[in-house]
């Protein structure tokens, strides 16, 4: 048995994981009337190609890539467009959205899977996974083929599966792991192969021990983790993984590295094997406030008041919806937004699992700074951003921040530490381009 | 179809730890009750008297500055000022009129707190200061306000053995002089003014670091400050700390470590002579080493900066009881290096992760 890896820092929230891991993952049909966004991945939207009226395809493009850090769109129904509109969104207040009617869910537009992928060309199985519209499934969503075109001039010599799943309550890619082992595996062989990569690892928190021993079982290689948030940041699973430090401002590349999500590389065998678009995804739907917490397999676009009463509805005096996890997720104001491809888990959280406080004076604990994982001093930084002084705040290295909420999870005062970084971010961001323009 | 569902938004995480400001300040307050129990032992009911004397101060000054102010008063309660006053009686004699805690506690609670913007906006620690305040105002009593453990049950029977070494019985006239038992660190602090007599230094020396002393130390059976004489009982409270995770030991055992290491170096009359055990146990180094370095708001929040605050308070502690003008150090060490804070909070600021040392 492997060493039990870890990085430097973090904290340890409680995981409430049990709510939903022992729930097999269900199908859901596609409900009656889907709300695809265009802006489900990171980078530009898609440019809508449909119009109201138009008859699609499930699996035909609804709307195309737009540009280098962008990809398409499919429908994840055969039906009819009702209306391209701004809708409500899970990670946004609002964005581009294609309506359709649903009519069936079988059949449709799909691509030729790519004939054996072991021998085919590389840069076949790459345009394949660009135009199935592939991206990361943890979360952050950023375009999988853009991840696999590194620039002329970088070797890559690490894959790293990312399995962790330190985000409390999430278990989509436990249950992942332990019913779609076999695509995974295959999945991240054809990343590896993309890479040019011959010893690809998958990095496992040790509270999923099942999910460990059957990857072992099936052959793959399994960093073991210790259970500490926040492990499954990018940065943080390649220090516990392999030891090495991505540079301030740069990219997992930059030490030859590439991290792909375990769902990413199930989406990867859907997309090259089968020719199935990235238009379905497993979320978890957890929290006190629904009845019967579960992971759900659901077609992008299905309406979250939809999955939540798949979940056997709301439960007591839900406080907060959130898309993704607690600590990194997004409140969202409304249940009739949709699933997006990023979307890991849907949260109706009670009072008594929300922490809602007033903000009292940093009492200068210095836990913030014991807990960083990038060792920054949250609260210097958040009280330069209090008091408006950007450029203390940049000096502070306001800028490394990625918001894992480490630091506001332990204060003891309740300070909003990430709002106040997360804010200075955006002032320095605005007056660097005000100071270019 | 249901009907819709808004929500309210807010910032992530949404989830946070149990631990708030209020917890902490209360955990503070009981892991410092063992040590009250021991003043109330071995000082009698004065003892009590006094500390709830200062309590009460250091909280009404909160709340009337507060109302004042027009701040809510609510922080009144939150358990800090009643540390604050819990640690300026424990700082002070306990043969001292009850007003005198009273003055130290409005001042530390209205001047080094308040005025400075509150809870955790303070510069040095407010019950030193205040302490620092009566010591400047009231030296006579500050100074000579001793009783001998067990004093007030054993009346006039005092105890010369359990003070360590009373001042009185080594004064020149060899009369015992029942009303200022002495502290063990002021016997030590005499015998180096004693340049001409190297042998009654050694066996006064000898006395203080003697086993039985050394018993008497931990168990708090000496003469002293109200609080800070039973080491026993403020470990006691320093291991409660410590199993609810409010303590970072980094600051303590740098302390501690430090007087350790200069009390031999330096604690005796030469070089390499002194007692580091004795250096640890005696006066208030326990004291200030598990509740007044360690607090919060006037400490770095760098880990190397929390190492450098122990060290050198340390260092500063021991160069005041072996050539400073007081016998006992522990304070103003302390109030030196609160002073020093921004300084080493700057310059000790780790490197972030991934960034690369200029010039390195």
């Amino acid at each position: 048995m492997s060493k039990v890896k870890s990085f430097a820092g973090g904290a340890h929230p409680s995981g409430n994981k049990d709510l939903s891991s022992g729930a097999a993952v269900v199908r859901l049909p596609a409900p009656e009337v889907v709300t695809v966004p265009l802006c489900q991945h990171l980078g530009a939207p898609s440019r809508p190609v449909v119009k109201p009226g138009d008859e699609v395809k499930r699996g035909s493009v609804i709307g195309e890539q737009n540009g280098f850090i962008s990809l398409p769109t499919h429908s994840p129904v055969n039906g009819k467009v009702l209306r391209v509109e701004n809708a409500p969104m899970p990670h946004m207040r609002s964005g581009p959205a294609v309506v359709i009617k649903t009519e069936s869910e079988d059949g449709g537009e799909v691509y030729e899977p790519v004939p054996d992928w072991r021998n085919a060309d590389i840069s076949l199985i790459v345009n394949r996974i660009k135009e199935a519209g592939v991206c990361g499934m943890g979360g952050a969503s950023f375009p999988t083929y853009v991840k696999l075109s590194p620039p002329e001039g970088v070797k890559i010599d690490t894959l790293i599966i990312n399995g962790v799943e330190c985000e409390p309550y999430l278990t989509a890619d436990h249950r992942l792991m332990l019913e779609r082992a076999d695509d995974l595996i295959t999945g991240m062989n054809i990343l590896a192969r993309v890479l040019g990569v011959t010893d690809p690892c998958i990095g496992i928190e040790v509270n999923k021990p099942d999910a460990i021993e059957l990857l072992e079982k099936k052959g793959a290689k399994v960093i073991r983790l210790k259970v500490q948030y926040p492990q499954g940041a990018e940065k943080q699973l390649i220090d516990a993984a392999v030891g090495r430090e991505v540079p301030a401002g740069g990219l997992p590349l930059n030490v030859g590295v590439v991290v792909q999500n375990v769902g990413t590389c199930v989406a990867v065998t859907e997309a090259v094997c089968k020719g199935m678009p990235c238009i379905r995804r497993i979320t978890t739907v957890s929290g006190m406030g629904v009845n019967s917490p579960g992971n759900f397999n659901v077609c992008v676009g299905t309406p979250v008041s939809t999955l939540i009463d798949a979940a056997g509805g709301y439960k007591g005096d839900v406080r907060r919806l959130i898309s993704g996890g607690p600590m990194m997720g997004m409140a969202m104001f409304t249940d009739a937004a949709p699933v997006t491809k990023g979307t890991s888990g849907i949260l109706a959280l009670v009072p008594a699992e929300v922490r809602d406080v007033v903000e009292g004076p940093c009492i200068r604990c210095g836990k913030c700074v014991d807990v960083c994982p990038l060792r920054l001093c949250a609260s210097v930084i958040a009280t330069a951003s209090e008091y408006g002084k950007w450029e203390d705040a940049e000096k502070a290295g306001a800028l490394n921040c990625m918001a894992c909420g480490t630091c506001s999870y332990v204060c003891p005062a309740g300070r909003y530490l990430v709002h106040h970084i997360k804010r200075a971010q955006n002032e320095i961001r605005a007056l660097a381009r005000a100071r270019e323009a | 179809m249901t009907e819709n569902r808004i929500f309210d938004l807010a910032v992530s995480p949404h989830v946070g730890s149990s631990k708030n400001t209020k917890k902490i300040m209360w955990d503070v307050v009981i892991a410092l009750i063992p040590a009250l129990i021991a003043a109330f032992w071995f000082f009698g009911p004065r003892a009590l008297m006094l500390v709830a004397a200062s309590v009460g101060a250091a909280v009404l000054t909160e709340w009337l500055c507060l109302k004042f102010m027009k701040r809510p008063v609510n922080f009144a309660f939150d358990g800090s000022a009643v540390v604050t006053g819990l640690l300026l009686a424990y700082n002070v004699p306990p043969g001292v009129p009850w007003w005198l805690p009273v003055i130290g506690s409005a001042f530390a609670i209205a001047v080094a707190k308040q005025a400075f913007g509150g809870l955790g906006h303070n510069i040095v620690n407010p019950a030193l200061l205040g302490r620092a305040f009566l010591v400047a105002s009231f030296p006579v009593l500050m100074t000579a306000g001793w009783i001998a453990p067990m004093q007030w049950k054993d009346g006039e029977r005092i105890d010369v053995q359990a003070c360590g070494v009373s001042t009185a019985q080594l004064s020149e006239s060899g009369e015992f002089d029942a009303l200022s038992g002495a502290t063990p660190l002021n016997a030590l602090k005499q015998t180096f003014t004693w340049e001409g007599e190297p042998e009654r230094s050694e066996e006064v020396r000898s006395m203080l670091f003697s086993k039985e002393s050394i018993k008497n130390l931990f168990m708090g059976r000496i003469g002293g400050c109200i609080g800070e004489t039973s080491v026993i009982m403020l470990l006691l409270g320093a291991i409660y700390l410590v199993l609810r995770g409010v303590l970072e030991l980094r600051l303590p055992l740098s302390y501690l470590g430090s007087v350790a290491l200069f009390g031999w170096l330096f604690g005796g009359q030469g070089w390499l002579d002194g007692n580091p055990l004795f250096h640890l146990l005696a006066g208030g180094v326990i004291l200030g080493g598990f509740f007044m370095v360690t607090d919060m708001v006037t400490t770095p929040v760098t880990k190397k900066g929390r190492i450098i605050f122990g060290v050198g308070a340390g260092l500063l502690t021991m160069v005041i009881r072996r050539w400073g003008g007081y016998p006992e150090g522990c304070s103003y060490s302390i109030l030196l290096m609160n002073l020093c804070t921004p300084l080493i909070d700057r310059y000790t600021k780790p490197l972030s992760f991934g960034e690369v040392k200029k010039n390195g």
